[in-house]
């Protein structure tokens, strides 16, 4: 394979020069190639994340950058998402963990209520009838005080947010219909 | 292809395209043994090496290159310097402590050619004459002790 592969180089060198030394800057520093399922460390070195984690693995106290010795963790690295990359896994890989996830924070939301932009867009108000014993409609003042956001849907939690917020709806409806009776 | 062998492939061909300066490899040898590679080098001009020859040689173990190969001087020019023993062990700490997967056979070779170089007098270690009679045959299985960074 490898002197088909040098031959191909060879023969290539000449007219697409450029282009192969492109290729090399998204080469991985440990295994030479291009990297694959790709991860950059906080020092700006490319890896692939199997090599990456097999070197980590070699030393596990004395986690270095193999290119600058930088101090390096496997939660600490970014992985790389190209346009053409597909995530299918090598199957041959069962024992290695998945890539660290990216992470991604949302935008500050801004000006969502113009009329009650109390300048930092975190004040929120609600309006209600106070009906016996329970408030269907709640009045309720919330500042928005770090309280965790919507889950992410998709996710476990905003499968079971949605089922909740389904009986809810339901038990409100029952009560409305009670009431108008009794 | 094991990944040890893929990255030796790519490393021979991109010593092919571009040797460094004083190094030089016999191809066609490392086709047949890709694990055991005879690499020349040339004392550098301005060190008290020029013009002189020696001949490394490289041995990778299947963990290449997350383990570093076993590198020594063979042949009959056996480098006198404070860091080589007498039978071609070299003590040099990227070759065990300090190894790193991004470092390649060239990176190596150019490390051994520059601790050459800045050799101001040319001596054997001072226990060379006990390492030489009880040392392994193996020079990562000696426990070095790197304590001398200035030659």
């Amino acid at each position: 394979m490898s002197a088909t592969d040098g031959e191909e180089a060879g023969g290539a060198s000449g007219t697409s020069g450029s282009a192969e030394s492109e290729n090399a800057m998204f080469e991985c520093n440990i295994c030479l190639d291009t990297a694959r399922d790709a991860v950059v460390s906080m020092c700006g070195h490319l890896f692939c994340w199997p090599c990456l984690h097999t070197w980590l693995e070699t030393r596990p106290n004395r986690k270095t950058c193999p290119v600058c010795k930088a101090g390096i963790s496997k939660e600490q690295v970014v992985p790389i998402y190209g346009r053409g990359s597909t995530d299918k896994k090598d199957p041959r890989e069962k024992e290695m963990p998945p890539r660290p996830q990216g992470q991604r924070s949302e935008p500050e939301q801004q000006g969502a209520f113009p009329g009650f932009g109390f300048g930092d867009g975190g004040f929120h108000m609600s309006f209600g009838i106070g009906a016996f014993p329970f408030g269907i409609f709640a009045s309720s003042f919330n500042f928005n005080n770090g309280r965790p956001g919507p889950p992410q849907p998709g996710s476990a939690n905003h499968a079971e947010e949605q089922v909740l917020s389904k009986v809810f709806l339901f038990i409100a409806a029952i009560f409305m219909v009670w009431l108008l009776l009794a | 292809m094991t990944s040890m062998e893929k990255r030796l492939h790519k490393e021979l061909q991109l010593l092919q395209k571009e040797p460094p300066h004083g190094v030089k490899i016999d191809v066609e040898s490392i086709h047949r043994n890709l694990t055991e590679w005879i690499v020349d080098l040339e004392g550098a001009q301005e060190s008290l090496y020029r013009g002189e020859k020696f001949q490394l040689l490289f041995k990778f173990g299947d963990r290449y290159p997350f383990d570093s190969p076993q590198v020594m001087f063979i042949g009959n020019n056996i480098p006198v310097h404070p860091h080589v023993y007498s039978n071609g062990h070299i003590c040099l700490s990227i070759l065990t402590d300090d190894w790193s997967p991004a470092l390649s056979v060239t990176s190596v070779c150019l490390s051994i050619v520059s601790m050459l170089s800045s050799c101001t007098e040319k001596k054997r270690p001072p226990d060379n004459a006990l390492y030489v009679k009880t040392c392994s045959k193996n020079p990562k299985k000696t426990r070095w002790f790197y304590h001398d960074d200035e030659v």
